[in-house]
């Protein structure tokens, strides 16, 4: 929308400007001005799409160009201990929202996973098979599980987000 | 007291308005705490009871126990490799069949003389030391002077050395079961045999290892202990632990009509593909000696389908085309001593060879079964 209003901004001001050559200075002002709102409105789209949302099984999905990367929080992996297997699906496996995908294998016990999302998965971490403790160590970022399409958008409406999801974990506790 | 729950169930059935289930004769009975023993001594009967109480039974403000034992079986967990933790072929010869279950943990083997005890809860009331006291009390109830303590690793220990108990867990959507063993008579030397794996040393996997213990039984310390005063004695000690008041209610994990789908989860975890194809990822090294001569073996196995076969012979042992199609028929194919015996059979019936090839193709068919 900003970018489209800049735009009309130039080509106004360029078709009256040609005969005076102080004209395009206003114009660069014209689009300086506007830049920051450009830069905003991209800056916090893509803080939005790189998001973390979270369920309340304690699995968070980041949504980035369409694709979603899932795993589980740390609150997840301080409760599980030292995690000694990752049972993944196979690439191409369909899943429902909630439906079972996985299983951690940690000291604590076999625990199962839950899909955040509708979708077909597209992608294991296979860093996992000979490290699965990075589950342990970065859960956020290289301790990913799979990667997966999605089939329903408005899914992730239902999701917490991150504030939304520390509230509910202090909740827990009580 | 002791109700026979599959007596009560044919009254139950034979009434027109009643659907009761297992889970709505527990809403019926209103109890916060339940004692449950299996009239079963089959293993996939018994881990498909536990897995309907899980799924079916609601767990939120309610705990239950179940009480069960096997005959001969070796058990592994979720995410191991049975290759790596018994001894296959040595069971196949007993008669020992193998189960997969669906919590973590090790290798386990029972037979009647180990009693199998599933805490059932909600995820919140999940705790383990507290089930294991259970256990040592009871025991100590039991025996005063029995040297019985509970380890960090969840194991039972009898006199600070010996493992009687090992335990796994499994944690769902909103309940979790913690199930141990605990061994009273269990035969020791089949015991041992079984769970020596004869090809481990050959296995690369990154599939969850067990923790070879040294075991004893209760019975070798106490020979007037047996299984059912124990049981008796732990169902007991339960009750006074939560402050339940459960009687000991018997339950027949094959009446379908009291656990809808229980006849379904039977079959599912007795099938191929979830004992011997839930196996993660694996590769087999190794070099076979056949007729003096030394040959490779390199298998790759994922779902417990051989995904590629290469066997490194001399040239003129077997001519390398031969070699090829003996190895083509083995790919894809399940790594599986009798299927794998078929395939080669197949292979040799539709290919004319030589009465020595044939010999040498049948005793090198030999020396790579040796390791499935």
């Amino acid at each position: 929308m900003a970018m489209c209003a800049a735009l009309r901004c130039v080509s106004t001001n360029f078709s009256a400007a040609l005969p005076l050559l102080s004209r395009p200075a206003h114009i660069w002002t014209c689009q300086n001005s506007l830049r920051p709102n450009i830069l905003r409105t991209l800056y916090t789209s893509s803080r939005l799409s790189g998001a973390l949302k979270f369920t309340d099984k304690h699995e968070w999905v980041r949504v980035e160009g369409g694709v979603g990367t899932v795993g589980i929080s740390n609150f997840a992996q301080e409760a599980l201990g030292d995690v000694v297997y990752c049972g993944l699906p196979e690439v191409g496996t369909k899943l429902e929202q909630m439906e079972e995908f996985g299983v951690l294998e940690s000291v604590k016990a076999a625990s199962e996973l839950y899909s955040p999302l509708t979708g077909e998965v597209t992608e294991i971490n296979t860093d996992l098979a000979d490290n699965p403790g990075l589950v342990n160590k970065a859960c956020h970022e290289d301790g990913w599980l799979v990667k997966m399409t999605i089939e329903k958008p408005a899914e992730l409406d239902e999701l917490m987000d991150e504030v939304a999801y520390e509230k509910f974990i202090k909740s827990l506790d009580s | 007291m002791i109700l026979r729950l599959s007596n009560r169930a044919c009254v139950l059935s034979g009434s027109a308005r009643l659907k009761s289930t297992l889970s709505t004769y527990f809403d019926e009975m209103g109890k916060a705490g339940i004692i449950l023993k299996s009239a079963s001594a089959g293993i996939f009967e018994n881990l498909a009871l536990e897995d309907w109480i899980h799924d079916h039974v609601d767990l939120q403000n309610r705990s239950i126990l179940l009480l069960w034992r096997n005959s001969p079986v070796v058990v592994i967990g979720r995410h191991q490799n049975p290759w790596q933790e018994c001894n296959l072929p040595l069971m196949r010869r007993l008669g020992i069949p193998l189960a997969r279950r669906r919590s973590g943990g090790g290798t386990v083997f029972h037979d009647f003389g180990n009693i199998n005890m599933t805490f059932f809860t909600s995820k919140k009331k999940y705790d383990r030391h507290r089930n294991l006291k259970v256990v040592t009390s009871a025991l100590k109830a039991l025996r005063p002077d029995l040297d019985v303590t509970a380890t960090d690793r969840f194991d039972i220990l009898l006199n600070g050395h010996h493992k009687i108990s090992g335990t796994a867990a499994k944690l769902g959507r909103t309940s979790a079961y913690h199930h141990c063993t605990l061994l009273c008579s269990v035969d020791r030397s089949i015991l041992s045999s079984v769970l020596k794996s004869n090809t481990s040393e050959v296995i690369r996997s990154n599939a969850t290892l067990s923790v070879p213990s040294p075991v004893k039984n209760l019975s070798d310390v106490d020979p007037t202990l047996d299984a059912d005063t124990i049981m008796e004695a732990i169902a007991s000690q339960f009750n006074n632990e939560f402050g339940f008041d459960s009687p000991v209610i018997t339950v027949d994990p094959a009446h379908e009509a009291l656990m809808p789908g229980i006849h379904k989860m039977t079959n599912d975890i007795q099938m191929w593909e979830w004992i011997y194809g839930k196996t993660p990822k694996f590769s087999v090294c190794t070099s076979l000696v056949v007729d003096d001569v030394n040959i490779k073996l390199d298998m790759d196995i994922k779902s417990g389908t051989v995904e590629k076969c290469v066997v490194e012979i001399p040239e003129d042992w077997l001519p390398p085309e031969t070699v090829n199609e003996f190895t083509s028929a083995l790919n894809g194919s399940k790594y599986c001593p009798n299927e794998a015996a078929v395939l080669v059979a197949a292979f040799m019936r539709t290919r004319s060879m030589s009465a020595d090839v044939a010999g040498k193709i049948h005793r090198l068919c030999e020396g790579v079964l040796s390791v499935m």
